[in-house]
């Protein structure tokens, strides 16, 4: 017995704590040329309305991205849209372009944002304390700016997810009254454990321990949940568990059969649009 | 060698061998009584186009002449802040003879350790080994099952109570060395899945790869 508490303290001395989760973010470099070029001529953006901004959060710089007129932020509807999993917001601004569009031209303000070590932001996003901090940096800009939280909207795509659910759950400086979860995860344990097929908690790679179920069931205000039938990075069932506990104002699924995490692009943008718009005015 | 009669009292074993290990079959044919083997695993569960690599390290010794113990630790879990130690006991039924395989069992358990919450989860385990010894050649077909008298904490009911494997391996044994290879299908009963990234599968299930290992042997 004693032999093995030796041997077990001893293991637990030389584990060190590299965490998985830094891996399973997929910051990279970003350009951030956000060009007409390289949009539909529905959803162009006029040039002045483009504008790139940096905040301060703790000890690193975010880069962001609001398309519209300041004076927006002040008086008008603003989206708030949390991006996937991709090396910069570089890859997903024909995404906030359509939303920036929705309805006509220039309808609404769009903000966007890279996390630590995505795109040109410092850094690197290693939990949810991290991402809740940029987060906070980039809310702070707005409110500095005027916007109130019956006009704000976030849009939370995939890996958008994670910072989105703590915020709905209280966390956010500028209350979350309505949240858009566009093919969300569910929790860090699901990822586990569908990686493992065991009942192992993600505490065995990672502090990132989220977990979207109970932050939906903390969130009183409104939810829309799109998802696809397919998605292979963001399974439905799991995610379908962890939205479903949502008890909030107002709740409405849209989940799509034969279609995959691409949302935006299997269904086609009227689809996409005439749902997330029809939440909006809700 | 002469092991104990076949015990046909041992069906359980074989039909909890089809259940799996992350980690690699250590002990095919038990050492020889008194025997020590030390040496390292490394599995290699493919992912994408590549292969995840988990670096594991072993000992086993020869109790009698048909019984080997074995413990085992993964420093790959241990690089992301996780213990994770296996033990057991190998027990030959029968040797080969000729064309004629011999058998094997095994039992034994495994611990993982959360070095960031103490979070324990313990899966015993069980397995059957068939094998065809000709010299220093051993070939060999496994079935192994880990067993998750946790899996009620899985979450939304996800969880499985038992987690197979089946491999088939070749080792080569000489007084001072051994050498393994085997390939492993891993968990078969349950699509295995990494957010944006491609597990290659069997019919849509598990995941499988090459395990290798080497060993000194005392």
């Amino acid at each position: 017995m004693k032999k093995t508490l030796y041997i077990i303290t001893l293991c637990l001395g030389i584990a060190s704590c590299a965490d998985i989760g830094s891996a399973m973010f997929f910051g990279g470099s970003g350009e951030y040329n956000f060009s007409n070029a390289d949009l539909d001529t529905a959803y162009h953006i006029d040039e002045e309305k483009i504008h790139l901004f940096t905040v301060p959060s703790e000890d690193d710089t975010i880069h962001g991205l609001f398309l519209g007129d300041f004076s927006q932020i002040e008086n008008d509807t603003i989206i708030v849209y949390l991006h996937g999993n991709g090396p910069s917001m570089d890859g997903f601004w024909s995404t906030v372009a359509v939303l920036a569009n929705i309805g006509h031209q220039h309808r609404y303000g769009v903000v966007m944002y890279d996390y630590r070590g995505f795109g040109k932001s410092t850094g690197a996003t290693q939990n949810a304390a991290t991402m809740a901090a940029d987060y906070d940096a980039v809310l702070l800009w707005l409110e500095d700016r005027g916007l109130t939280s019956d006009r704000m909207v976030v849009f939370a795509n995939s890996l958008g997810s994670l910072p989105a659910g703590p915020a709905a759950a209280g966390g956010s400086r500028i209350t979350v009254e309505k949240l858009v979860m566009e093919v969300p995860q569910s929790s860090a344990d699901v990822i586990m454990q569908n990686a493992t097929g065991l009942s192992l908690p993600s505490s065995m790679i990672t502090e990132y321990n989220f977990d979207l179920g109970q932050d939906m069931e903390n969130y009183p205000g409104e939810l829309l949940w799109m998802h696809a039938e397919e998605d292979n990075v963001a399974p439905v069932e799991t995610a379908r568990s962890a939205m479903r506990r949502h008890e909030g104002s107002y709740y409405r699924e849209e989940v799509y059969p034969n279609v995959g995490h691409g949302l935006r692009w299997d269904i086609g943008n009227e689809e996409w649009t005439r749902v997330i718009h029809e939440f909006i005015l809700n | 060698m002469s092991y104990k009669p076949f015990m046909k009292k041992s069906i359980w074993v074989i039909l909890a061998a089809f259940v799996a290990g992350c980690t690699p079959t250590k002990i095919v044919v038990p050492l020889e009584e008194g025997q020590v083997q030390v040496g390292a695993t490394l599995g290699r569960p493919k992912i994408n186009s590549g292969s995840l690599p988990l670096l594991g390290i072993y000992a086993a010794k020869g109790m009698s002449e048909s019984t080997t113990a074995y413990g085992a630790a993964q420093l790959s879990s241990a690089l992301f802040g996780a213990i994770q130690l296996d033990g057991g006991v190998v027990k030959g039924l029968r040797p080969s003879q000729g064309f004629t395989p011999g058998f094997s069992y095994s039992y034994g358990g495994n611990v993982f350790v959360s070095a960031r919450d103490y979070a324990v989860r313990v899966y015993p385990e069980a397995g059957a080994n068939m094998f065809w010894q000709k010299g220093p050649h051993i070939l060999n077909v496994s079935a192994n099952s880990w067993v998750d008298p946790t899996w009620f904490l899985a979450e939304y009911g996800r969880g499985q109570i038992l987690a197979p494997s089946l491999g088939a391996g070749y080792r080569l044994r000489y007084k001072w060395l051994e050498v393994q290879a085997e390939y492993k299908i891993i968990n078969p009963t349950r699509e295995i899945h990494v957010p944006q990234a491609y597990v290659p599968s069997t019919l849509g299930l598990g995941g499988r790869g090459f395990y290798w290992g080497a060993a000194i042997n005392f």
